[in-house]
């Protein structure tokens, strides 16, 4: 009876290590990535920090930030991003910490295919994974400077080995436990390839709040290259353009923007304030009754400059 | 509370300010005018509510507080804190004790340890690297 049922347990365990290991084995990349990538990359200009004890927020930041041409280190970053309460680091001040050196930080989109895409671009990818099981997490961020595709390997700088070589299928166990979470570093003025227009929208704009419109006006221009026909993105270059004192060059963006998107009330109350500056009464009159018609918090600014314009 | 206190007077200076000059149509000082900006416009496009902005606020008061009790630096607080966007900041007051912390490989109890050994050979975890 006892023999019986400690097989029935082996059985049981037997099934469960098949059912866990089953759950890896979904194809991880599109064919297409592995058509459209070279086989072997390796950014091995990303200098390596190893970490000690929790600080692996601090090592990661400094190993990208580096690699930037930033002038950091590990010693400098564990006040700005380290939480001692936590004995770690969370991911907002992880994105803050990298604005405060004055670089973007745009996160990536959450797939394996992403992530490659942008090793092949040469941009190092912080990623944050569960190294553990979801009931006894170990949470961890890594360098991901590289890929071995006819291997399936991945390459990462992280913790205390400089180069981490580990599975497609294992790295993105560990990588799905975080949402796929990641994010590359760029200079103002440059953005990576294959960060989505809203990621995009939300880097800079955070950016922008933290360093002013002025120091973000060549990333705008960066972001309506890339995507000329995204209305919000013509309406922050029109912000930052005014910053800078091009008056001109803001409406023009402004009118972009209402084109675009004409039901945008702020793309049209911004244009209605310029015309309205240019001396442009019946430009002005027209591009704020547009504002004006439109639900929001721009509304009721656009109404009153609307009543003062017609008491003229 | 004194900082509490600085992000009120900001606000209310903001307000007073804002509201006091309806019609930015003096072209006398061109760049005081007032544009709807990008973050505002961002902001509203997420969540549609005006108010979102003063919630902002008093959540970054929040957040140093919080800050504050995880043992941050007296000093490093504020820089902390200004460093965070809008959005980052009302993440950080709603969440930061469920906010996952990225700290690296900790020691684990023994039972623990067995499983993670075990996860750790079929490829599911990536803890002791020495399985490989």
């Amino acid at each position: 009876m006892t023999h019986l049922f400690s097989n029935a347990r082996f059985a049981g365990v037997f099934i469960m290590l098949l059912l866990l290991s089953g759950c890896a084995r979904n194809p991880i990349l599109l064919q297409s990535t592995y058509q459209a990538l070279p086989p072997h990359t390796e950014i091995t200009s990303v200098p390596f920090y190893a970490q000690t004890e929790f600080q692996c927020g601090p090592a990661t930041l400094a190993m990208v930030l580096n690699h930037q041409g930033v002038d950091t280190d590990v010693e400098e970053l564990i006040p700005q991003v380290f939480l001692p309460g936590r004995d770690g680091s969370v991911q907002p001040e992880m994105l803050a910490t990298v604005r405060r050196h004055e670089q973007l930080a745009f996160p990536i989109r959450g797939t394996m295919d992403a992530l490659l895409n942008h090793l092949a671009a040469g941009d190092p990818v912080v990623v944050m994974q569960n190294l553990s099981l979801p009931i006894y997490p170990m949470w961890h961020y890594a360098v991901a400077i590289g890929y071995d595709l006819p291997n399936e390997t991945l390459i990462l700088r992280s913790g205390e080995i400089e180069r981490h070589t580990m599975s497609f299928s294992r790295f993105d166990a560990t990588w799905a436990r975080t949402e796929r979470w990641g994010f590359v570093v760029a200079e103002p003025g440059t953005l990576p390839t294959g960060i989505t227009a809203r990621n995009a929208l939300e880097a800079l704009s955070a950016y922008e709040e933290a360093h002013g419109p002025r120091a973000t006006l060549s990333s705008w221009q960066a972001f309506v290259k890339r995507h000329p026909t995204n209305a919000m993105g013509q309406f922050a270059l029109g912000n930052a353009l005014y910053a800078d004192q091009q008056p001109d060059n803001a409406r023009k963006a402004f009118e972009r923007a209402t084109e675009l998107n004409e039901k945008m009330g702020a793309a049209w109350l911004n244009l209605g304030l310029l015309l309205l500056q240019d001396g442009a009464p019946d430009g002005a009159r027209e591009a704020l009754t547009q504002a004006a018609a439109l639900e929001g918090s721009w509304q009721e600014k656009a109404r009153l400059a609307l009543d003062s314009l017609n008491n003229d | 509370m004194k900082t509490l206190r600085t992000y009120l007077s900001t606000l209310l200076i903001a307000a007073l300010v804002i509201t006091s000059l309806p019609v930015a149509a003096a072209p006398a000082s061109p760049q005081s005018m007032d544009l709807v900006s990008t973050q505002s416009a961002l902001a509203a496009d997420r969540t549609g509510a005006d108010r979102e902005r003063i919630n902002e606020i008093l959540a970054r008061a929040d957040v140093q507080d919080q800050l504050l009790k995880q043992g941050v630096d007296l000093d490093e607080v504020e820089a902390r804190v200004a460093s965070l966007s809008d959005a980052e900041a009302q993440q950080m007051a709603d969440q930061l004790e469920q906010l996952p912390a990225g700290a690296g490989v900790v020691g684990a109890l023994f039972a623990v340890f067995i499983i993670l050994l075990v996860t750790d050979i079929l490829g599911l975890t990536d803890v002791y690297p020495f399985t490989r």
